[in-house]
C-alpha cells in the first residue's frame, strides 16, 4: 500500500460515497406513454416515432419502415387523411399542430421512389385466409396477415383493386399511379389478387369458408343510396359513387353545363369538384348548413376556393325532366328546428318556398349502403355488420371491417379496423386469447415543460392556384420538399418519450441520472438519487415521472 | 448513446461527484457542480464555510474530485490569494484558482477578504453562491436576503433590501463580473469559462435556490430561478472593463407575485391570496431592475 499523506487514515480512493439514495421517499421512473396524435389516429400510427426518425436520423427509409409497420398505405393516407392526428397533436396549445399529414406524403412518396419493401415478420405458416374486397381494409388486413405467415388471397369484384380508394377518391386527390405502387409493394409480400370476381354471385361464401381458415370481410358501402324523389330513374341523374366510379374508370362522362350535387359529406364534394373540372358550373345542394356538413373541413374549403356555388337549407323535391333529359330539379327552402337523432339540426321546409335550379345533371351523394348481394351475416339497423369486440360477425371465422362496419368513414379508420381484424384473426387460429397489449396512458399538454420548446412555423403545403386546377385532374398539391419536411418533424414535442435533451443529466444535484454503458440510454443511479423531482419537472416531454418507492 | 446534440458546449465531468449531503434539489450543490465542470481538473477550490464546504466535504468521502481547501468563514478570497502567491513563488502553474462562498461569506463576514483580494489584483475566480440568507445555520437573514422574505431572525419580513454585490465588485475596478443561475447551465459554464481565460480577479454571483430556506419543492429550484430571471428580480447581465454588457433581455415580462408564490418565505406577504404592500414594493425593485439594466 502506497504510504498516505500526513493526517489521513484512509485512501480517499478506496472509499465507497456515501449512498444517498436512501433518504428517497419519491422515485423517478422512465414511463414511455402514448401520444395524442397516436391516440388520435384511427389507424394506430407510430407518429411520434417516425416524426422522431426523421428529425434525428434524417433518415427517410428508416422513417418509412417504422411508419409501414402500422400502415401500409402512407403515401395515400399522406394524400386523403383527414388528419385527426392533427387535432390531437399537443403542439396545438403552443403554436400549431405539427404538419403531421404532409410529413407521412413525403415519407410514403420517399417509400415509392426508393421502391422499398415490406419485411415479414416471420417464415410461412400453413393456414389460408380470404379477404373479400380490396379497399383500404381488406388491403390492411391482408397486408398484417400475410406479413404474419399467413396465405392470403384476396378477391375484388371490380377490375383493379384499390377499392373506394381506386373507384372513389378522384385523381386530383389520390394519383392513381401512387395507388398502384402501394398496392403493388404489399402484393409482393405474396398476397394473391384475384379481380372480377364478387364473392356471393360468382362464387358462393359457403365455398370461401369451406377453402380457407378465416374470411375476412371487406366490402366497403359500394350502393350510392338514392332519396326517393320523382324523377330519379332520367338519364342523367348519376349517384355520387355511380359518378365517380364511371369517372375514375377513365370513361368519358358528359356532364353538361350545370351540375347539380345533392348532399353534403365527403362524396359529395368530390363529386362537385369532379363536375367543376369536367367543365361545368356547379352547385351544391345541402339541407342544412355548412356548420352541419359531414365532409371534411379542408374539403370544403377546397371546393369553395374552386368556385362551387354552395346552396344551404334547400331541400331537393323533384327532378325536372323534359323528354327524358334532365332540366331542372325543383327545391324547397329549408329551416332549421331542434336538433334529431343524429344531434344535428332537424330541416323542416317552409311551405311556398319552391324554386327551381337549372341542372343538366344530377349527382346524388346522399349516402351510401353496403352491397350484400349473396352474402348472409348479422347486421345493426338493416345496414351495417354487427361484429364483436374481435371484429367477428355472428359466422364463425368470419371477420369484417371497414366501412360495412363502421357506416362511412376514412381510409385510415379502415386500415385499422383490418390491422385489429388481422390480429383477431391471428388469436382466432391461434386459438388465444387477446394477444394485443393495452397501450399506456395519454399523455396530454398540461404535463409537458413547454419551456425548453421554441415556437417555429408550422410547414404550409402549397395548393396548385385556382386558374391551374380545373382544367385537368393532375395532383393538387405538388411534391414536398424533403428538407422542409425534416425541418417540420424537428417541431415534434416527442411527447412521453425521451428525446435526448440531457436536461435530467444535466440538471440533477446529485449526479445520479447516469449514460447507461449497455443501452446508452440516461438511467437513474438510485444509490444516490433522492428523489428531489427536479429531473420530472424539467423533462419537457414528460417521459420521468415520480412514484411512490415501493 | 453519442453526446446530445442538446448538450453541445456544456461541460458535464462530475468533478463535483454524487454522494454529497445537500437537501434533495439544492440550488447550491447543482452550481457547484457546474462550475467545478466548467473550469475542469486543473482547478484548486478554495471554499469558505458554509452549506457547501458542509455538505461536501466530510472526511472521509468528500464530493470533489479536485484539490479542495476549506478555509474559515471570512477568509476564502484571502486563502485563494494566499493559494495563487504561493504558485506564482513556486514558478508553477498555470492553474485555475477559485474561491467560492455563500452569500453571508461573501457580502457579510468575508467581505474584507474578497474586497482585499479584488484591490491587490490576484489572479482568482470567486464564485459567490446566492441563496440569500445563511442557510448552513439555520436560514438567518443575511444582507443578501432580498425585501420582505421571512427568515428566522425577520420573522415578519426583512426590511432592507438586497446588497448588490456585482455592482460593488465591479467598482473596485476588476476586470470582469458576471450574474448568473443555475437554471441556464450554458450561460453559467460560459461565464465562469469566459472568466478563467481572463487574467486578473473576477467575479461570478450565481443565483442558486435553496428549497429549505425558500420555502419550495425541491423540484421548482430550476423553475424559481427562471421566475427569478423574468420578473426582473434578477438581471443577468456581465461587466467587462466597467461596462454593463450581454444583458439578458426578458422574453415575457412576469409580475412579481408569480415568483413570490411558489416559495414559502413570501408567503406571509399574501393574507388570504391578496398581496400586501410589500409586494408592490417588491415590483417596485423589480421595475428598478428593468429600468436600469434595459431588461
Amino acid at each position: 500500500m502506497d504510504k498516505l499523506p500526513l493526517g489521513l487514515a484512509l485512501d480517499l480512493r478506496k472509499v465507497i460515497p456515501y449512498q444517498t439514495g436512501s433518504w428517497r421517499t419519491l422515485l423517478p421512473v422512465n414511463i414511455m406513454q402514448t401520444p395524442p396524435c397516436t391516440h388520435a389516429c384511427p389507424a394506430g400510427n407510430d407518429v411520434r416515432g417516425f416524426l422522431r426518425t426523421l428529425a434525428e436520423q434524417k433518415d427517410y427509409e428508416a422513417a418509412w419502415h417504422v411508419l409501414s409497420r402500422t400502415n401500409p398505405l402512407p403515401a395515400t393516407c399522406g394524400r386523403v387523411c383527414p388528419h385527426p392526428c392533427e387535432e390531437g397533436c399537443n403542439r396545438r396549445d403552443f403554436d400549431s399542430a405539427v404538419a403531421i399529414n404532409s410529413a407521412e406524403r413525403a415519407v410514403g412518396d420517399y417509400g415509392l421512389e426508393e421502391n422499398l419493401e415490406h419485411k415479414k415478420l416471420i417464415a410461412a405458416r400453413k393456414e389460408k385466409i380470404a379477404v373479400i374486397g380490396s379497399g383500404p381494409a381488406g388491403l390492411s388486413c391482408a397486408f398484417h396477415l400475410a406479413k404474419r405467415g399467413f396465405k392470403v388471397k384476396i378477391y375484388e369484384s371490380h377490375g383493379e383493386p384499390g377499392g373506394m380508394m381506386r373507384y372513389g377518391i378522384p385523381s386530383y386527390r389520390l394519383p392513381n399511379y401512387i395507388l398502384r405502387q402501394e398496392l403493388e409493394n404489399i402484393l409482393k409480400l405474396g398476397i394473391d389478387l384475384e379481380c372480377n370476381i364478387k364473392v356471393g354471385v360468382n362464387i358462393p361464401m359457403d365455398q370461401l369458408m369451406q377453402n380457407y381458415d378465416a374470411v375476412f370481410l371487406g366490402i366497403g358501402a359500394q350502393k350510392g343510396l338514392t332519396i326517393d324523389i320523382p324523377g330519379e330513374d332520367t338519364k342523367n341523374v348519376y349517384t355520387g359513387v355511380e359518378f365517380l366510379r364511371e369517372v375514375n374508370s377513365g370513361k368519358y362522362v358528359s356532364v353538361g353545363k350545370d351540375v347539380v350535387v345533392i348532399g353534403g359529406g365527403n362524396t359529395a364534394m368530390d363529386c362537385a369538384r369532379v363536375a367543376k373540372r369536367l367543365g361545368a358550373n356547379v352547385s351544391v345542394v345541402y339541407r342544412r348548413t355548412r356548420m352541419e356538413m359531414p365532409a371534411i373541413t379542408a374539403e370544403i374549403d377546397e371546393a369553395m376556393e374552386e368556385r362551387i356555388m354552395f346552396r344551404y337549407h334547400t331541400n331537393p323535391v323533384k327532378i325536372i325532366s323534359d323528354d327524358d333529359k334532365v332540366v331542372g330539379i325543383l327545391c324547397v327552402q329549408m329551416e332549421l328546428k331542434e336538433p334529431d337523432a343524429s344531434g344535428r339540426a332537424r330541416p323542416v321546409p317552409i311551405p311556398g318556398s319552391e324554386s327551381v335550379i337549372p341542372a343538366d345533371t344530377v349527382i346524388l351523394a346522399t349516402g351510401q349502403a353496403v352491397d350484400y348481394d349473396g352474402i348472409e351475416v348479422q347486421k345493426r339497423d338493416g345496414k351495417w355488420v354487427s361484429t364483436s369486440e374481435e371484429l367477428m360477425t355472428n359466422v364463425d371465422g368470419v371477420f369484417a371491417g371497414g366501412d360495412v362496419v363502421l357506416g362511412l368513414e376514412t381510409v385510415s379508420a379502415a386500415i385499422g379496423q383490418g390491422t385489429r381484424a388481422a390480429s383477431a384473426i391471428e388469436d382466432y387460429i391461434d386459438g388465444s386469447v387477446e394477444s394485443r397489449l393495452s397501450r399506456p396512458p395519454v399523455i396530454y399538454s398540461k404535463d409537458l415543460n413547454t419551456y425548453y420548446y421554441q415556437k417555429k412555423r408550422r410547414f404550409q403545403k402549397e395548393a396548385l392556384p385556382i386558374h391551374m386546377r380545373l382544367k385537368h385532374f393532375k395532383e393538387l398539391y405538388p411534391p414536398l420538399d424533403p428538407e422542409a419536411i425534416i425541418d417540420e418533424s424537428e417541431r415534434c414535442f416527442s411527447c412521453g418519450q425521451c428525446f435526448n435533451c440531457g436536461n435530467c443529466f444535466m440538471y440533477c444535484p446529485d449526479n445520479a441520472v447516469k449514460i447507461s454503458p449497455k443501452t446508452g440510454l440516461y438511467e437513474f443511479d438510485l444509490d444516490f438519487c433522492k428523489g428531489c423531482g427536479l429531473c420530472a419537472k424539467e423533462c419537457p416531454c414528460h417521459y420521468i415521472q415520480m412514484t411512490l418507492e415501493k | 448513446m453519442e453526446k446530445s446534440k442538446y448538450l453541445e458546449g456544456v461541460e458535464k465531468k462530475d468533478l463535483f461527484a454524487h454522494g454529497h449531503r445537500a437537501c434533495g434539489g439544492c440550488g447550491q450543490a447543482l452550481a457547484a457542480r457546474l462550475v467545478a465542470d466548467a473550469a475542469g481538473e486543473n482547478t484548486i477550490a478554495c471554499v469558505a464555510t458554509g452549506c457547501l464546504e458542509v455538505f461536501s466535504s466530510p472526511y472521509p468521502d468528500p464530493a470533489w474530485r479536485i484539490p479542495f481547501l476549506h478555509s474559515l468563514f471570512e477568509n476564502a478570497a484571502a486563502v485563494a490569494s494566499g493559494v495563487e502567491a504561493a504558485y506564482k513563488a513556486l514558478g508553477k502553474g498555470p492553474v485555475n484558482i477559485i474561491a467560492q462562498g455563500g452569500d453571508g461569506s461573501t457580502a457579510d463576514i468575508g467581505f474584507q477578504s474578497i474586497s482585499g483580494m479584488f484591490e491587490r489584483g490576484h489572479n482568482v475566480l470567486y464564485v459567490c453562491y446566492d441563496n440569500e440568507a445563511y442557510m448552513n445555520t439555520g436560514v438567518q437573514r443575511s444582507s443578501f436576503t432580498p425585501y420582505g422574505a421571512r427568515t428566522t431572525t425577520t420573522p415578519m419580513g426583512n426590511r432592507t433590501r438586497k446588497k448588490n454585490m456585482p455592482m460593488i465588485a465591479a467598482d473596485h475596478g476588476i476586470p470582469y463580473v458576471a450574474t448568473a443561475t443555475v437554471d441556464d447551465f450554458r450561460d453559467l459554464q460560459k461565464k465562469v469559462q469566459k472568466a478563467l481565460a481572463i487574467e486578473g480577479p473576477k467575479y461570478v454571483h450565481i443565483l442558486a435556490p435553496c428549497p429549505l430556506g425558500w420555502g419550495h419543492h425541491g423540484e421548482l429550484t430550476v423553475e424559481v430561478c427562471r421566475l427569478a430571471k423574468d420578473t426582473g428580480l434578477f438581471p443577468i447581465y456581465e461587466i467587462v472593463d466597467g461596462k454593463i454588457t450581454n444583458v439578458r433581455k426578458i422574453p415575457v415580462k412576469v409580475p412579481v407575485e408569480e415568483y413570490l408564490k411558489v416559495q414559502g418565505r413570501f408567503k406571509h406577504l399574501f393574507k388570504r391570496g391578496v398581496p400586501s404592500e410589500e409586494v408592490a414594493e417588491i415590483q417596485e425593485i423589480a421595475n428598478q431592475n428593468i429600468e436600469r439594466f434595459n431588461l
